[in-house]
């Protein structure tokens, strides 16, 4: 064996071990997740903080301190194993996966015990008892029941068990928001008619704003429990018992009285029996694609005509841009310069947000598909006056000049001389920006709209089939994409004029 | 026809026309001669616009222009377009246009500026690719063409907005000496039929057969001008003479 190889085989057993030692899961959990808790003195919780209140939140006066009854719980929890509590913060709607994955040893977040849940993790008895809320604006009235909401335009979290709730009885208006804030600030600019919460949600937000009322009485309870891997036996048991611990020392009220959540409801924690939830075969969504195609095709509409209008929007919005800093008068140049100067240096979810939350406040009130459009045709527009400003300036300057000197005025020079030159330069970047608006534009869930890639995450999120659904929703954008591909080849082949 | 008084030019801190005069009859073909750098081709390019120049007076066939400043009114710019569309500009790269075809070059301005119907438009512009000797061209792209082919073109193209006056800057100085011939002979042409011409060239040859008057440029003057057998046999000044012997000698 010479010396290279040997140094090649080398390289790769090392790369294989670095790939091993990174692809081991934070808590082991090949292992007894409890022992590993014990030999590491803490227990790892997932949560989100971003909107977390009253469950787990930066507190408003010492903002790097996180509270919340579901802090104080995880630190009580944590003793009782004779540790301390460490939480990680992660997406809400991602929790389950994320526990999957060995990114944290358990989940107490307001994780709903539902059947759902638990066939996809194992859940312990409940520590709280919440129930369904309707919040509406003060003037609103006749909206205190879940029938009263039919017709209506309700915002609900993402994946809550309000959006369940709210899917099952149909016929409603449903609006998904990522975090709690949002819907209601959407509530308060008239987009949508009520919210349904969990009623903790609603008594931390909604009761101490004078805008909003917390309509009719509370309904559909349900539990919440902590959720543990499924192989993760020893774990479970002793959550299970610390839980009636906590119950029966009264811990748990003294807790959920100190953020104001405790009520008459919470008196069933003390007598809760399990309930036998029938296992369900998993579901393969590839094979049963009749069902599903239908649902992510539905969503690539949307997709595809957000994209080909705000693309529509960029590349108009683009020439006028590039026309005034190229041939304006002076402050029309640095308009335009300041306008992609600070587009391309802000990130598009933040001018989404701002055009969708921050416009209402000075009355422009823009429903989402709009909102939608304008923010991703805008941004693009900077990229594409760029693209445009490449093109103009790679034409000699010998091509205007020759027009000139044949008597056209500038404009005339510009549209039958340098423009149709241009063109040809600009398709290949304008036609790779217009694929990655395909995929881009699925950052406009965040302001409500249901395309394509919120779809493959609503039905990924109830199927737990992550792998089919992304093999099927990959390959509608790829079929989406590649068409834009081939046609700017054949366009880019046929303004060839130079190499016929 | 054409006269140029006192015309002064500077590109940031450097003079390039030091107050140049020139005067010209129609039908007379004027060739400019001199160094690399001494203005002859900023001379041209302020006769038809192209450059503004910082002072002095141009007037072509009637209309006159005063330098300065730029057009800044669209009654100075209207004048600054009559005084373009009485001359026709070829230009040493040919700067065809790559996306038309040979035909679509000719007939682009006068359908554009002029209005002209495409039908008409296309008759004129055939004439012409025949006058050059490339009718059979006309559905070709530049790209196709060799340079002498191209700058026939780039002629043709000038003559079709019917100029008063066609300025040459510097017409052979990228082609290949067949290439070179082709050309001069469609000039040699234009000439003979009593086209008003200026041209910027080092082809002394050219100058000494077709020219009814030769200047000679230094230094951002005309240092010396006359007949072409005056300037070539019997040049007045040393500088002319030291040019010539270089140029002859090449």
């Amino acid at each position: 064996m010479n010396k290279a190889s040997r140094l090649s085989r080398v390289a790769l057993y090392s790369l294989l071990t670095v790939l091993l030692l990174a692809s081991r899961p934070l808590s082991s959990f090949a292992a007894d997740t409890l022992e590993a808790i014990r030999n590491r003195g803490a227990l790892l919780w997932g949560a989100d903080a971003e909107g977390g209140a009253p469950y787990a939140y930066p507190d408003p006066q010492k903002p790097e301190q996180l509270v919340g009854f579901e802090y104080d719980l995880a630190d009580a929890l944590a003793a009782k194993f004779g540790v301390k509590a460490r939480m990680v913060q992660n997406q809400w709607d991602q929790l389950i996966p994320a526990l999957e994955r060995g990114n944290f040893d358990i989940i107490l977040n307001g994780l709903e015990l539902t059947p759902d849940n638990q066939r996809r993790i194992a859940m312990s008895r409940p520590y709280f008892v919440y129930a369904q809320q309707i919040v509406t604006r003060r003037d609103t009235e006749g909206l205190t029941r879940m029938e009263d909401l039919k017709g209506k335009s309700v915002g609900v979290l993402s994946s809550s068990a309000a959006q369940r709730l709210v899917e099952k009885t149909g016929g409603v208006d449903l609006r998904i928001y990522p975090g709690n804030v949002e819907s209601f600030r959407d509530l308060k600019a008239h987009r949508i008619e009520a919210v349904l919460l969990d009623l903790p949600i609603a008594l931390f937000y909604a009761k101490p704003d004078p805008a909003l009322v917390l309509s009719g009485t509370p309904f559909a309870p349900g539990y919440y429990g902590i959720g543990v891997r499924k192989h993760d036996a020893a774990l479970l048991a002793a959550v299970n018992q610390a839980i009636e611990d906590l119950v029966q020392d009264n811990t748990l009220e003294r807790i959920c009285r100190k953020y104001g959540v405790w009520d008459e409801r919470q008196e069933r924690l003390k007598d809760y029996q399990p309930e036998v939830v029938p296992e369900k075969k998993s579901i393969s969504t590839l094979r049963e694609w009749p069902r599903y195609l239908p649902l992510l095709l539905r969503g690539a509409v949307t997709t595809v005509e957000l994209s080909v209008l705000a693309m529509a929007l960029a590349v108009l919005a683009g020439l006028v841009v590039v026309l005034m800093r190229l041939y304006g008068i002076a402050p029309l140049r640095w308009l335009a310069k300041a306008y992609v100067e600070i587009i391309r240096g802000t990130p598009l979810l933040i001018q989404l947000f701002l055009i969708y939350y921050g416009l209402p406040e000075i009355g422009i009130r823009l429903n989402a598909f709009l909102a939608a459009i304008l923010g991703l045709g805008l941004n693009y527009a900077a990229s594409e006056a760029e693209n445009y400003r490449a093109g103009i300036q790679s034409i000699p300057h010998g091509q205007t000049e020759a027009a000139l000197a044949l008597g056209m005025n500038r404009w005339q020079a510009l549209r039958h001389v340098v423009l149709p030159q241009a063109l040809r330069v600009v398709i290949p970047p304008v036609t790779n920006d217009f694929i990655a608006m395909f995929k881009d534009s699925s950052i406009v869930s965040v302001i409500t709209m249901v395309e394509l890639t919120k779809v493959y995450g609503m039905l990924a999120m109830s199927t737990y089939d992550y792998i089919g659904l992304g093999l099927m929703t990959a390959g509608i954008y790829f079929a989406l994409s590649y068409p834009a591909s081939i046609f700017a080849n054949r366009l880019e082949r046929k303004l060839c004029y130079d190499r016929r | 026809m054409i006269a140029v008084e006192n015309l002064v030019k500077s590109y940031n801190s450097t003079r390039v026309l030091h107050g140049v005069d020139h005067a010209q009859d129609r039908g007379e073909a004027v060739v400019l001669i001199g160094p690399s750098g001494c203005g002859k081709s900023t001379f041209l390019r302020c006769l038809n616009q192209l450059e503004v120049a910082d002072a002095g007076r141009i007037t072509i066939d009637g209309v006159t222009i005063e330098g300065g400043r730029p057009p800044r009114t669209s009654e100075e710019r209207e004048q600054q377009r009559q005084l373009r569309s009485r001359s026709g500009m070829v230009f040493q790269s040919f700067n065809l246009f790559p996306h038309l075809t040979v035909l679509q070059n000719i007939t682009a301005a006068p359908m554009v500026v002029k209005g002209l119907p495409r039908q008409e438009a296309e008759t004129r512009a055939r004439q012409l690719l025949a006058k050059v000797g490339l009718e059979s061209k006309a559905p070709a792209y530049p790209a196709q063409l060799s340079g002498g082919q191209q700058q026939r073109v780039a002629i043709a193209r000038a003559l079709a907005m019917q100029p008063q006056v066609m300025l040459f800057d510097e017409p052979t100085s990228s082609l290949d000496p067949e290439s070179r011939d082709e050309v001069l002979r469609v000039m040699r042409r234009l000439a003979g039929e009593g086209m008003t011409m200026i041209v910027v060239t080092h082809e002394m040859q050219f100058a000494r057969d077709m020219a009814d008057r030769v200047l000679f440029f230094d230094g951002g003057r005309v240092a010396e001008s006359g007949p072409p057998d005056q300037i070539f046999s019997n040049p007045q000044h040393e500088r002319t003479r030291e040019f010539l012997s270089r140029a002859t000698t090449r």
